[in-house]
């Protein structure tokens, strides 16, 4: 039976393709019908006529009969569909330039939006490339409230051995690397991983295989390593024969066992390392900083695999019954530590509320966009349907149904949210490859794997529908609540107030919210411009810096002194070169060291409480190689070195908080611990910026590289010189002394603020770009409410020019009605901004969220614009004639 | 559509098979005449509305219509049973001879208690 019906549906499906014949066949047969019935009839004694006539009365009418045989034919629902989406096609193309715009700026709202939704398809939605990644959690150590991911591998064993709740807890680390093969030499980002890391994460081989437990029993024993399928395409063009080869790694070489699947880049989103290594590998890939066996280093993050059944929030209680144990048993290291979990994928949640915020944001700017979109599309559809009120009116007091005539309307809209999402997607895609290609200036390898999956594509169809239905329903709705009288009569309603209360509020709505994004748009800017005035304590202009790290290339102490002292030698002979210096740790930079300083005479009352300063190594020179300028005393010099007394120079912050009113110069303090060796203050430098742009002033320790030696090292060097030559001179003078030296970067000291200014570079633009895009769209639909205001007072407008009122008469009455509006709009998003800008202070540097000249700014602007808008509609009535206006009613 | 109308599509449908059944190919007047005799005239339909129920049927697939030429030479379109409609007729025939059984007894004059 319901098979027969499924037969019938697809011959009426089919039925509808072939509606002509069908049409012909069914008046021939009824034709036949009528004969032979009139034969008959003939036959019993009637009349031609007669016989005919009861013929056809008998049938119940030619056309009933054919009504009632169509709606078995066809799908009468698809049939009066299909005639609406035509009936709306031939519309929209009939009037090309609305069509043009309405996709235009709606494909740019619903094209904005699924961009920023695959980001968060990216962060949140997908699933990590592991076997059931919905068990996996991530372990966080939490402190006093505040949590932190990170393990040491002592406590991650315990929990790892006493839990019953996970299936299995793996722990990992990023690694920097030097990796030397086939002669070149290139720094990367690699993990070390505990044995069971595959295996818990369910990831197979795709060549060879990937390291087990078995790799993982000897520490300094198991020299074997993991690629990733992206680096062994990328390095070593796929070769098949990769498995077995060494690679040397950090000064060692190992054995490369296997290529991990494609796509797979470990547990954390953003990240994409390309060598995976045993932990038993740890102190030979991290060289000289060996730390399995220290319960207090930290520097793991964990993960585990939940029982099944078991909830996250049980297996946080079992988790931390454990870290009562460990606190217990070495209370030295643990104490008041408890365990959090959280879902993976962002570093343990450190960077999670971060980033789920920033793509908030965005999602909320988007979203505000293809509102404007969505209300100026509403607002021409209305103005076009009260147009059409005469037409419809007429359908109605024919009989057409409400509903039947908005279906056909909303046809019309949905078209359009069909086409603008096609338009949209196209964009996105445009936008998300431009996302893609942006490399930020961090020296981690970031990966967002921004590709577009079936997700996007069924949000994108949904807001897409989401969109027709906003704009389309209310004009719809509103156009079919027609008062068929005075629309048959030609009536222009002058007392409909309801109605241009609703458009008006629509006008008022997108003035408030393109000001909005403006005047953060405009902040932003004024922010960037407040960052060029900033006092940096340096001059990022004229110099170069190169950075290498002497410890993943195996130097020893003694080696890398020599190294750091023969680079200096070379570098500053070149002729072009001013000055150059040596730094552990440059400023704005990504890592930067803090440590509590010990003045010698002023004793905390806890060692804890001492205050801190944030600390870097210098060589002789650097402090003029940056630009800094020497406020007191002396630069470090080739004396200070480890058989010198210790010496230090610090910044005027430090010297005041610590020495108010004194002369710095000579006094004494210790850094790191009360008892450690006494430093000397030789010099003192400018204050300066150090962890980032928007810090208050702090102070600021400088110790001789020569006292105090590490290998992380960046060579800065300055000259009046093209940054690019002077760069290619320094780069080369390093690899002339060690050509297997891997540089972690080689950039004009100028590109390192693009880090600290990034944030604010990315809200700029976004806030300008979509606050200059809301601009356009709110100027549209001000002129099309206003045109079509101008429309519906024609007759009004050539009564008043009939009874003598000049050009600027009715430029003002238009331009006044207009503006009114304009600046109720103005005023409340004023107001919003003054609210919402307060969440921005953290990237203003110093720019009042309130600055007056934004907002004055910005409000004149948007006028200007809105009086355009209003201008050309309005002259427009001025040549308004008033004969022909009269006549036309 | 109302559920009435339903019923008597259903039993219109019927009647259309077993006209069929009995007449052999037939066209569409002839088998709305058909049933009027049949029913012997207490059954006054539409003869329009035999038209609607035979697309229904060739849909479902229970009749195959032909262009044919009736007694007195004019072309008509005649409507066959199919396999499939025998059938359909056989089990419609059956279930409606029950349903008429079970109401029968229900408005039969009580004999026991």
């Amino acid at each position: 039976m319901h098979i027969r019906r499924l037969r019938a549906l697809a011959v009426r499906l089919i039925g509808l393709f072939s509606r002509e014949k069908r049409e012909r066949e069914l008046a021939e047969e009824l034709e036949s019908h009528l004969q032979l019935h009139t034969e008959d009839n003939l036959r019993a004694g009637m009349t031609p006529q007669e016989a005919r006539r009861q013929a056809i009365l008998k049938l119940g009418g030619v056309e009933p009969t054919k009504e009632n045989y169509r709606s078995q034919g066809g799908l009468p629902l698809i049939e009066t569909l299909v005639r609406d989406l035509r009936y709306g096609l031939r519309r929209l193309t009939k009037s090309l330039g609305f069509t043009t715009v309405a996709v235009l700026s709606l494909a740019l709202g619903i094209g904005a939006n699924t961009a920023i939704f695959s980001l968060v398809n990216t962060l949140i939605l997908r699933p990590l490339p592991v076997e059931n990644p919905e068990e996996l959690v991530s372990l966080s150590n939490v402190v006093e409230n505040r949590a932190f991911p990170a393990f040491s591998y002592p406590n991650y064993k315990d929990f790892h051995d006493r839990n019953d709740v996970l299936e299995s807890l793996i722990a990992y680390r990023f690694a920097p690397l030097s990796l030397s093969h086939d002669g070149v030499n290139e720094r990367l980002w690699g993990y070390v991983v505990t044995g069971n890391y595959f295996e818990v994460l369910g990831v197979k081989a795709a060549l060879g295989r990937m390291i087990s437990p078995d790799d993982d029993r000897l520490p300094g024993a198991h020299p074997v390593a993991v690629i990733s399928y992206e680096g062994w395409q990328k390095r070593f063009g796929a070769d098949p024969a990769i498995i077995g080869k060494s690679l040397i790694v950090n000064g060692l070489s190992y054995t490369v066992i296997g290529v991990a699947p494609k796509g797979f880049f470990g547990t954390e989103i953003i990240a994409a390392p390309e060598l995976w290594f045993p932990m038993a590998m740890q102190a030979q890939i991290e060289v000289g900083n060996s730390w399995l066996d220290k319960r207090g280093t930290e520097y793991l993050f964990v993960q585990g695999r939940l029982k099944p059944g078991v909830s996250m929030a049980q297996a946080q209680t079992a988790l931390n019954s454990i870290a009562l144990q460990l606190e217990k048993e070495y209370p030295d290291v643990n104490e008041g530590k408890r365990v959090m979990l959280w879902p993976p994928g962002f570093m343990s949640g450190v960077m999670r509320s971060a980033l789920l915020g920033f793509t908030g944001l965005l999602m909320v700017v988007v979203a505000f966009v293809l509102l404007l979109a969505c209300t100026n599309l509403a607002n021409l559809l209305l103005a076009q349907a009260t147009e059409r009120r005469k037409e419809i009116a007429v359908r109605l007091a024919l009989g057409a149904s409400r509903l039947r005539l908005v279906r056909q309307l909303m046809a019309e809209s949905m078209l359009l949210a069909i086409f603008s999402g096609a338009f949209g997607l196209l964009l996105a895609y445009w936008l998300v490859g431009l996302a893609v290609g942006f490399k930020p200036p961090i020296d981690v390898p970031l990966l967002i794997d921004l590709h577009m999956d079936y997700r996007v594509l069924i949000f994108t169809c949904l807001i897409s529908l989401a969109t027709g239905l906003l704009f389309g329903l209310l004009p719809a709705l509103q156009a079919t609540k027609v008062d068929l009288l005075s629309a048959l009569k030609d009536e222009t309603s002058f007392g409909n107030t309801r109605r241009s209360w609703w458009k008006s509020s629509l006008i008022v709505l997108q003035v408030a919210l393109s000001l909005v994004l403006l005047v953060g748009g405009g902040l932003m800017l004024r922010a960037l411009q407040r960052a060029q005035t900033i006092n940096l304590g340096f001059n990022p202009q004229n110099a170069v810096e190169v950075s290498f790290d002497l410890r993943l290339q195996g130097y020893t102490d003694a080696r890398g002194r020599d190294f750091q002292k023969r680079l200096l030698e070379r570098v500053r002979v070149l002729p072009v070169v001013q000055s150059a210096g040596i730094v552990d740790l440059p400023p704005v930079d990504l890592h930067f060291s803090r440590g509590a300083v010990f003045i010698e005479g002023q004793p905390p009352e806890r060692a804890a409480n001492a205050p801190r300063a944030m600390t870097s190594r210098a060589s002789p020179g650097y402090f003029k190689a940056m630009g800094t300028r020497l406020v007191q005393g002396r630069d470090f010099t080739e004396q200070d070195d480890e058989q010198a007394p210790p010496v230090a120079i610090v910044n005027e912050t430090f010297a005041r908080r610590f020495w108010p009113n004194q002369d710095p110069l000579g006094k004494r303090f210790s850094l790191g611990a009360p008892d450690s060796p006494m430093m000397q203050v030789v010099g003192v430098v400018q204050d300066g910026k150090y962890a980032g742009l928007n810090e208050a002033p702090q102070p600021y320790v400088c110790r001789p590289l020569l006292q105090s030696y590490v290998g992380t090292n960046t060579v800065i060097a300055r000259a009046d010189t093209d940054p690019q030559k002077l760069l290619a001179v320094v780069r080369n003078e390093v690899q002339q002394l060690d050509p297997n030296l891997p540089l972690a970067s080689a950039r004009p000291l100028s590109e390192r603020m693009a880090l600290p200014l990034l944030p604010a570079r990315v809200a700029a633009s976004i806030f300008s770009v979509f606050g200059l895009l809301a601009l356009v769209l709110a100027a549209i639909g001000i002129y099309g409410v206003m045109s079509y205001a101008v429309s519906r007072r024609t007759h009004e407008i050539g009564i008043r020019v009939a009874l003598g009122a000049q050009a600027s008469d009715v430029l003002r009455l238009v331009i006044g009605q207009g503006m009114m509006t304009v600046m109720i709009g103005v005023g409340i998003g004023l107001s919003a901004a003054l609210l919402v800008t307060r969440l921005m202070k953290s990237l203003l540097f110093g720019v009042s969220a309130t600055d007056p000249l934004t907002y004055v700014g910005v409000a004149a602007l948007l006028t200007c614009v809105a009086l355009l808008a209003c201008y050309i509609p309005a002259r427009r009535a001025t040549r308004i004639d008033p004969m022909i206006a009269l006549r036309n009613e | 559509m109302s559920d009435k109308a339903d019923v008597w599509q259903g039993t219109l449908a019927l009647m259309v098979l077993k006209t069929l059944e009995a007449m052999g190919p037939l066209h569409g007047y002839g088998i709305a005449r058909r049933i009027e005799q049949t029913s012997g005239d207490l059954l006054s339909i539409n003869y329009g509305t035999i038209y609607p129920a035979l697309l229904k049927l060739e849909q479902e697939g229970y009749v195959k219509p032909e262009w044919g030429v009736s007694d007195n030479n004019r072309q008509a379109k005649y409507y066959k049973l199919t396999r499939a409609g025998r059938k359909q007729l056989e089990k419609e025939a059956r279930e409606w001879e029950q349903t008429t059984a079970i109401l029968a007894r229900f408005f039969a004059p009580a004999k026991e208690s």
